[in-house]
């Protein structure tokens, strides 16, 4: 069972990730809030964040079902994440 | 000249639409019935909104009141445009003199599913992605994906002669459409195949009208019923995407995949540096990419697993052949899986301070073939800097090629640069300038040999005054079609220049 904290609701402390983007959550990215001037951010609780990223990936296995019964997957670690890492 | 005009429409004729489909709910007159029907995804002229609006809208359940409808335009000379999931990439459902739009969503049953002779009936307001839900108990397919998938309905795809993400294997729209019924311009109800039979695939006789009907833009009849192919389920799919240091050798890739000769290929996609550096910016998936990481190619198969799996081994090795790097089967599988569904990305494009703003999407498609891509992408992108430089309401959100022949990917493309334009800011200048960005952009594709749109139709200013030079010779043919099924200019007048029809 989980618990509601409000406390736990505030989003963490951005790292910056490139010049234009940062991070908050694990490989949850955001643009810099500086480039957000014309048109504003909503304050998002980070229920609601994990919320939304959650269903971005239900909805991806969602379409992938809806053209084939299998995914097949080469298998293989990626390649440029590699290097960069 | 006698043709439709837009003031015609009085009490008189919304009572008569109304007799005709003997319910009041479904003759649509206020205003927001209205303004949801004036403008589709595309870039729009927000400042001259009242100028798309159609005067009513009608949402028939049947052929016959359709039919009726169409001859009333017709009697009075009143435009008709018709509708159906309102999410083309072009203006073939914007009216541009008012009129009755004629919108099929309700027209969305299944009639018949055929597993003998592997068909299936629809009305032309259902969806694929429902459609597809309902055969998958069956074990069959209907394969028409364009990005719109899951909001695009198949009247539409008929109308606009649409493009599939998996049309290099099981072809396009076209290709999947083995008959229909059509309301023409006059009203009369026309069944329309190869020659006759409603589920033969291949005849001689007469002529082939049924690619007459496929992707005329609304222009030449609407579409109350089609009969399709479909194949048996996918068991399995495979994507593989690839990253690479340059253009060139992304370029160089693309080839080598498409002319493999693996009959499971159903796409291959090649995004430039713009693309990637757009993705940079918003996508979670590249995001994180390294600098190197300038081009990509995607591959796409689907098919009989005993057939996919070794294939799929010869696409890892021809994706890295020239130095391709594969980006992982994350990025590959989920990547993949959202381009079913870009309708669902937000917009949002950089001002020339680099901040954020929400944009609306234009994608300015032609058809190309792959000897040229290397020239057109540089010609496509310093005309779209330049705009972008001038006006500060344009973004360059890069291109891709995209294979484009039906069962044939080797040579020719889907090419798209995606421009991103902040509506808000439009004014009749800026308008302006975005219209002369993209017949700039169209006649580079002319000049190369192409056709400037592959898939979302030649129907906006910018474009649509291209038609008659990229037809040529053939261009009196399709003034003679058009003058000869629509007598009146009542069926979505204004689009592709098929006025000088009546001229």
């Amino acid at each position: 069972m989980s618990i509601f904290r409000l406390g736990d609701q505030k989003p963490p402390a951005p790292q910056r990730i490139t010049d234009t983007v940062v991070m908050r959550f694990e490989h949850v990215f955001e643009v810099d809030p500086d480039l957000m001037q014309v048109t504003p951010q909503q304050a998002m609780p980070a229920w609601d964040t994990q919320r939304i990223v959650a269903a971005r990936w239900d909805h991806l296995d969602w379409m992938h079902d809806h053209f084939a019964d299998e995914v097949l997957l080469a298998g293989e670690p990626s390649e440029t994440m590699e290097e960069h890492g | 000249m006698t043709v439709a005009f837009k003031s015609a429409i009085d009490d008189a004729v919304i009572d008569e639409l109304r007799a005709i489909v003997g319910d009041d709910d479904r003759v649509l007159t206020g205003e927001s019935s209205r303004v949801f029907r004036s403008r589709v995804p595309a870039p729009f002229p927000v400042h001259r909104w009242a100028d798309h609006m159609p005067d009513v809208c009608v949402l028939p359940r049947t052929a016959e009141e359709v039919s009726e409808v169409v001859k009333l335009a017709n009697r009075l000379r009143i435009p008709v445009v018709p509708r159906a999931g309102g999410t083309g990439l072009s203006d073939g459902a914007v009216p541009l003199r008012g009129g009755i739009c004629v919108d099929v969503k309700l027209m969305n049953k299944i009639h018949e599913i055929d597993l003998v002779d592997h068909t299936v009936t629809v009305g032309p307001g259902i969806n694929m992605l429902k459609l597809n839900e309902e055969l998958k108990r069956y074990g069959v397919f209907y394969p028409d994906d364009p990005a719109s998938y899951p909001c695009s309905l198949v009247g539409g795809r008929i109308g606009t002669g649409g493009w599939s993400l998996l049309g290099a294997r099981f072809g396009h729209t076209r290709d999947n459409v083995i008959s229909m019924q059509v309301v023409l311009p006059t009203g009369e109800i026309v069944e329309i195949a190869e020659g006759g039979g409603r589920k033969l695939r291949k005849s001689s006789t007469g002529l082939t009208l049924k690619q007459l009907f496929t992707g005329h833009q609304g222009t030449l009849g609407i579409t109350t019923e089609a009969t399709l192919d479909v194949i048996p389920r996918p068991e399995c799919e495979f994507a593989a995407f690839f990253a690479f240091e340059d253009y060139d050798t992304a370029y160089r890739t693309t080839g080598v995949l498409t002319k493999s000769g693996l009959a499971t290929l159903a796409g291959v996609v090649l995004f430039d540096e713009w693309k990637i550096a757009y993705l940079r910016r918003d996508d979670e998936a590249y995001i994180p990419q390294p600098e190197s990481v300038k081009a990509v190619v995607a591959v796409a198969m689907y098919g009989r697993k005993l057939e996919v799996e070794p294939a799929s081994k010869e696409v890892m090795r021809l994706g890295r052949s020239l130095g391709g790097k594969y980006l992982g089967d994350e990025i590959s599988a989920g990547d993949w899986a959202s381009r079913h569904d870009r309708y669902a990305t937000p917009l949002h494009g950089r001002n020339l301070d680099g901040q954020a703003v929400i944009m609306s999407w234009h994608c300015e498609d032609a058809a190309l073939n792959y000897s040229v891509l290397p020239q057109v992408r540089e010609e496509w992108h310093a005309i779209v800097k330049r705009y972008r430089e001038r006006y500060g309401i344009f973004d360059d959100w890069g291109m891709f090629a995209y294979t484009n022949g039906a069962y044939k990917p080797w040579a020719d493309y889907l090419v798209e640069i995606d421009v991103g334009i902040w509506e808000q800011k439009l004014d009749e200048e800026t308008w302006n300038a975005w219209v002369n960005c993209k017949r700039e952009i169209s006649e580079v594709s002319l000049k190369y040999g192409g056709s400037i749109t592959a898939c979302h139709g030649a129907t906006r200013a910018g474009d649509a005054e291209l038609v008659p030079a990229e037809m040529g010779s053939a261009w009196p043919v399709v003034k003679a079609i058009k003058r000869a099924l629509d007598p009146n200019n009542v069926m979505n007048p204004g689009k592709q220049s098929l006025d000088e029809a009546y001229e």
